[in-house]
């Protein structure tokens, strides 16, 4: 079951495990610059809203209602960052516009690992992107569908889907109890595992993909469990619809967030930037995804600027995050001070 | 007894194994209150906190605030509004799902639905 509190998704699996639960929100942050240099983590700038769709089933076209799932504003050349919570292990799959944001294949209700095309949680803290490279990933940009610049037009040639995908796996009880005794076993921590680691009219809203915008240094981690560990036949999704802020109001009758800084403005400030270290080991871009062009690149062909202030900047001040083994715990604040 | 200091002292503790930040003066620090009133808390010399600072102190150290309210004896205020808005309904209601298991319990949350995509 997925249930949608304080602007956060939860997939939870109780015919699992009690524990099996797994919580997703969207973070509000820059734009880092789309000049192919390669930037830090930039800051978590608070929550998304997230509401449920059926709640504006009188403001919205069949086509939306259809999907399911949430509604999220984001404003044109916005950017986000997918932050995951808790401590029972999930693979967790992220697609926009159906297409995988780890490898770029079309959408698939199974797992696969060759390439692995899905997210360990914990260990993954965050995703901001697309991975492009092993260690790299281009963040992910809402920009309107149907003027080519997301990744689902660049690969499929439409603009059908949009959006944001999300499928996930718990896993399998008897390998969670597995790790936890393993894990009391080599630490003498009992749980260690459960440390939490790291939402009249009718309008027809502009429907908002997401687009690959700057390159920014992130792993995504190699799944170390195995395919096997994975229980399958309990996965759930969620389609995360994106209304153009500028619509919010229209459609839900609140008020969107306000805009972000630019990334100029905010390392102006002397605000930090973020790296996070882990002992995990990366997986490698597919070529698929390391084909795709960025927003600025797409702008430049087609003698467009969708990206207002993508001025470079030089980064000073960054601030180490980190795991570490057993618990993954640390400080994983990565916002704003 | 709910061992509301014992929890909230395992919990620190757990995160500064791998975070030094997570000393108790620190802690104390950034939820607003003094190190020897944390230190009286986490030894149960005195009870619990304000439900805000329980709050400030399960966001600080990554637990569920409903659950660390509950360890302390007490009920966040919003769920106490919904109680006083509408009583007898809500008394009903939760004594009817006493016994009732969580699966079935689940059962009445919402749900975001999954649809065709």
């Amino acid at each position: 079951m997925i249930t949608l509190d304080a602007n956060e998704l939860t997939f939870g699996f109780p015919e699992v495990h009690e524990r099996a639960t797994c919580s997703i929100s969207f973070q509000r942050t820059l734009r880092i610059p789309d000049d192919d240099r390669s930037y830090p983590l930039p800051p978590g700038l608070g929550d998304f809203p997230l509401r449920h769709i059926d709640d504006y089933e009188d403001r919205l076209p069949d086509e939306w209602l259809r999907r399911g799932g949430v509604l999220l504003p984001m404003y044109q050349a916005e950017a986000l960052w997918i932050c995951f919570d808790g401590g029972y292990p999930f693979a967790l799959k992220i697609a926009t516009g159906k297409i995988c944001a780890v490898t770029g294949d079309s959408w698939a209700e199974s797992l696969n690992r060759d390439p692995q095309d899905y997210l360990v949680v914990p260990g993954q803290p965050w995703l901001d992107g697309y991975c492009v490279g092993k260690g790299e990933v281009r963040q992910f940009v809402a920009m309107p569908l149907g003027e080519g610049y997301s990744v689902e037009e660049q690969l499929t040639g439409a603009a059908e889907h949009g959006g944001l995908q999300i499928m996930a796996c718990p896993m399998k009880r008897e390998r969670y109890e597995q790790l936890l005794a393993q894990q009391h076993r080599t630490y003498g921590v009992r749980d260690s595992v459960e440390t939490p680691f790291y939402p009249g009219v009718c309008y027809s809203p502009a429907p908002m993909g997401l687009a690959p915008g700057g390159r920014m240094k992130q792993e995504i981690y190699d799944d170390e469990y195995g395919l096997d560990a994975w229980d399958q036949r309990h996965a759930s999704r969620c389609f995360i619809s994106i209304v153009n802020s500028r619509q919010w109001q229209a459609v839900t009758g609140e008020h969107p967030p306000t805009q972000p800084p630019t990334a100029a403005q905010y390392t102006d400030a002397g605000l930090p930037w973020f790296d996070f270290y882990s002992e995990l080991e990366a997986v490698e871009a597919t070529e698929t995804l390391k084909g795709v062009s960025s927003v600025a690149a797409i702008g430049d062909q087609k003698g467009d600027s969708p990206l207002p202030e993508n001025d470079s900047v030089e980064v000073d001040n960054i601030v180490e995050l980190g795991a570490k083994r057993p618990s993954r715990a640390g400080s994983q604040v990565r916002e704003m001070p | 007894m709910t061992h509301f200091g014992a929890a909230l002292r395992s919990a620190r503790e757990r995160l500064r194994q791998d975070d030094r930040r997570y000393s108790l003066r620190q802690v104390a620090k950034r939820t607003g209150i003094a190190p020897a009133y944390l230190s009286k808390i986490e030894r149960e010399e005195v009870g619990p906190p304000s439900e805000a600072t329980i709050v400030r102190l399960a966001h600080e150290l990554r637990q569920d605030p409903d659950v660390l309210l509950a360890l302390g004896g007490k009920v966040r205020g919003d769920l106490q509004e919904i109680i006083r808005r509408r009583p007898k309904l809500f008394a009903k209601l939760l004594r009817h799902l006493r016994e009732v298991p969580d699966h079935a319990v689940l059962h009445i949350v919402r749900e975001v639905r999954d649809g065709d995509y």
